[in-house]
């Protein structure tokens, strides 16, 4: 394996401070002079400092503080690296895999971006860059967006992400395209034993009438951080999938916001599928602000061992005849803990809305917790608004009815299980995309009910 | 070879910590069709769970044995593998499995390394013609949404494509119309003459004689109060459409008087 050995010169310990931010100040300066956004970083870092931190889970199992999360020992580093040679050694799909399968896509080992060896197999009708390029060659396309979709100024991680992002991605699909394949944009961890940083900040726009699907997926990093902000722009009566696929390691903290922004008959749909990490947070917006603009949401989490996830959904109909559908599945086991806000918001004059939520939580051991609270705020008239959720465990009746058949208990308990998630999967938009998370779920499942219970 | 057969001695088991078998003496032999009839409340589901292996059901004393095989120390799954199959009256749905998948899945676990992919879609697919149902039956997750009509049909496939030793139909009839019990039926028999099935033993459990119009009973017992009290040809159920289980059930305690 060829490692990018010359991004280790270019590190500096995080630190979440105004000397830590002017270290990577430092090193930004070096590698792009008077491109670093020295201004705007300041301005974050002290917002970081002045937001109050979103409030921890009151369950008793809950392990983290977000007023207090420790960030000692993480490597931050800022480069790119241009080598022929991919490493052969890769934990998630890349962009060269499956002739065909993907438009186009960036593969990151930590926030060091490589860039693939053939460039040539992005579609040519789009553009998929890193961030940075983008605001470089594109200010027209890029300036009106970044930034302005997620609001880190009210948001503590987002601030965060936005002092010291270190990577990112730009993804452009022009009027009227219709992508028929994928775009893959990877976080692979670098080195386990040298946990990072790593913030990333991925812009998408669609033009009139196009449509694609991202493909957003984390996989490693140890101990390490992850903390970043995805903002999507989804113009007149195109259709975006945006699928965020995350199995990190059980040492990493996720800390993840994502904002949608839909123009008329748009239609957004967020794919969520939090399968690793020690904490993850998963923030998620629609802001549906245009006529006939639609938002679906799918999300599920399993937490085994000692997992967290903290998962908030917010749909904002802000106009006429604007549309969303919410589905969660969740389940935890073993000391896993999970919660989810569910928000839907309605807003005066959005009439004709049609929202409906509904979350369904499995708990499959008695120390593992989950909380599910939704809220629905309306203040239009002539709306339509479901919600429902349930928390429950396995039903006994129907282990037995599949065990009658010949099916031993643990297997009989997996179809159970996996089959309670598949109405969330079955939502994801590819066969392959659905097959990898059953494959992961599957595998969980086998580590939990291995233990005793 | 172990005497074959699946031999029910003085079964007694409770529910709840409710005694509901009382001692339950039946014999059910390969190929032979018995019909076990009596009121609500007599105790016909609770064998047929007893015998299935479900938590609720506690064995109290007696024992069941399938060709030889004690069953009642045995779990569930096991119980199946062994060759016993019950149609449920109220089957459970499992949101999210396919009837495609879980049929797969339980036809490898009862007979492993049975039939090759292509053979096991051909054989399903022969089944859901016979039993007039639409392909797209398949797709569907198990009994999730299903008519009543349609969740009796999905047992009776299950049933054909397990191919078991014995077959408990536990009220397979009830609530049925008239195509549905004609579908249950053709399944029997499909069952009964097909190659696998040849020597399936059925244990039909019913409260009203109308299935035996359709699958021939060769012997029909009366289940009263957790005991069987009358056992016959299939007269006997003839005999209870025409005076009812009141006339039977004061006849027997006539007798125990006597």
């Amino acid at each position: 394996m060829s490692s990018p050995s010359s991004s280790l010169e270019r590190a500096i310990a995080f630190a979440p401070t105004p000397a830590g931010l002017e270290a990577a100040l430092e090193i930004l300066e070096r590698a792009a002079p008077g491109s670093s956004a020295a201004t705007l970083r300041r301005e974050a870092l002290a917002r970081y400092a002045e937001v109050p931190a979103p409030p921890g889970s009151s369950a008793r199992g809950w392990r983290h503080n977000y007023a207090d999360l420790p960030f000692e020992g993480l490597r931050w580093s800022s480069e790119r690296v241009a080598i022929d040679d991919r490493p052969n050694r890769t934990e998630t799909a890349s962009a060269e895999d499956g002739e065909g399968f993907w438009s186009g896509g960036l593969f990151h080992l930590g926030s060091t971006y490589f860039a693939p060896r053939r460039t040539d197999r992005v579609d040519p009708r789009i553009i998929v860059v890193p961030l940075d390029d983008a605001a470089h060659e594109r200010p027209d396309l890029v300036g009106p967006l970044r930034g302005t979709i997620v609001d880190w100024r009210t948001d503590k991680f987002a601030a965060l992400a936005t002092a010291f992002e270190n990577c990112g991605a730009f993804v452009y699909v022009p009027d009227g395209v219709v992508l028929e394949a994928p775009i893959l944009l990877a976080w692979a961890g670098r080195d386990r034993n040298d946990p990072e940083a790593v913030f990333p900040h991925v812009v998408v726009a669609l033009g009139a009438g196009a449509r694609a699907t991202v493909v957003e997926q984390i996989v490693g990093h140890g101990d390490g951080l992850a903390c970043g902000i995805v903002e999507v722009h989804v113009g007149p009566g195109a259709q975006l999938d945006y699928v965020a696929l995350q199995s990190a390691d059980e040492g990493t903290r996720l800390l993840m916001r994502r904002g949608a922004a839909c123009e008329a008959g748009a239609t957004v749909r967020w794919h969520l599928a939090d399968l690793g990490g020690a904490l993850a947070r998963d923030v998620v917006d629609a802001r549906l602000a245009a006529p006939d603009a639609r938002a679906e949401i799918s999300a599920l989490f399993f937490n085994t061992g000692w997992q967290h996830v903290d998962l908030a959904t917010t749909v904002e109909h802000a106009s006429p005849r604007t549309s969303s559908t919410t589905v969660v599945r969740s389940a935890a086991t073993d000391r896993g803990q999970g919660r989810y806000l569910g928000n839907i918001a309605i807003l005066a004059g959005a009439h004709g809305t049609d929202a409906s939520l509904r979350d369904d939580a499995l708990l499959l051991s008695s120390n593992a917790h989950i909380d599910s609270i939704p809220a629905l705020e309306i203040a239009a008239n002539d709306v339509k608004a479901f919600h429902g959720a349930t928390i429950g465990s396995l039903d006994e009746d129907e282990i037995f009815y599949v065990q009658s058949r010949g099916i031993a208990r643990p297997e009989a308990i997996r179809m159970v299980a996996l089959g309670f998630f598949e109405p969330a999967i079955a939502r994801f938009p590819s066969e392959r995309l659905r097959e990898q998370i059953r494959v992961a779920l599957d595998a969980k499942i086998d580590a939990a009910t291995e233990q005793p219970e | 070879m172990a005497e074959r057969g699946l031999k029910i001695i003085d079964l007694r088991a409770s529910v709840d910590g409710k005694e509901i078998l009382r001692g339950i003496d039946l014999e059910v032999e390969p190929g032979s069709v018995h019909a076990l009839m009596g009121p609500n409340g007599s105790g016909k589901s609770t064998l047929a769970f007893a015998l299935s292996g479900h938590p609720r059901y506690t064995v109290l004393g007696g024992s069941a044995t399938l060709d030889g095989e004690s069953l009642l120390a045995l779990p569930p799954d096991r119980r199946a593998k062994a060759g016993l199959f019950l149609s449920f009256q109220y089957p459970a749905a499992i949101p999210g499995v396919s009837v495609a998948n879980f049929l797969r899945t339980a036809r490898s676990a009862v007979q492993p390394e049975d039939l090759a992919p292509a053979k096991f879609r051909k054989l399903i697919f022969e089944q859901v013609e016979a039993l007039d149902m639409d392909p797209g039956f398949l797709g569907r997750y198990v009994n999730d949404g299903f008519s009543g009509g349609e969740k009796k049909r999905l047992e009776m496939l299950q049933m054909t494509m397990l191919a078991p030793k014995y077959a408990i139909l536990d009220e397979t009839d009830s609530g049925l119309d008239i195509d549905a019990l004609r579908a249950v039926g053709n399944s029997v028999r499909g069952l009964r003459k097909s190659e696998a099935g040849r020597e399936t033993g059925f244990l039909i459990i019913t409260h009203y004689p109308r299935i035996l119009e359709h699958i021939a009973a060769d012997r029909v017992h009366v289940m009263v109060d957790g005991r069987i009290v009358k056992s016959g040809g299939p007269e006997l159920a003839d005999e209870i459409e025409r005076v009812g289980y009141d006339a039977l059930r004061d006849e027997i305690s006539g007798n125990v008087v006597a």
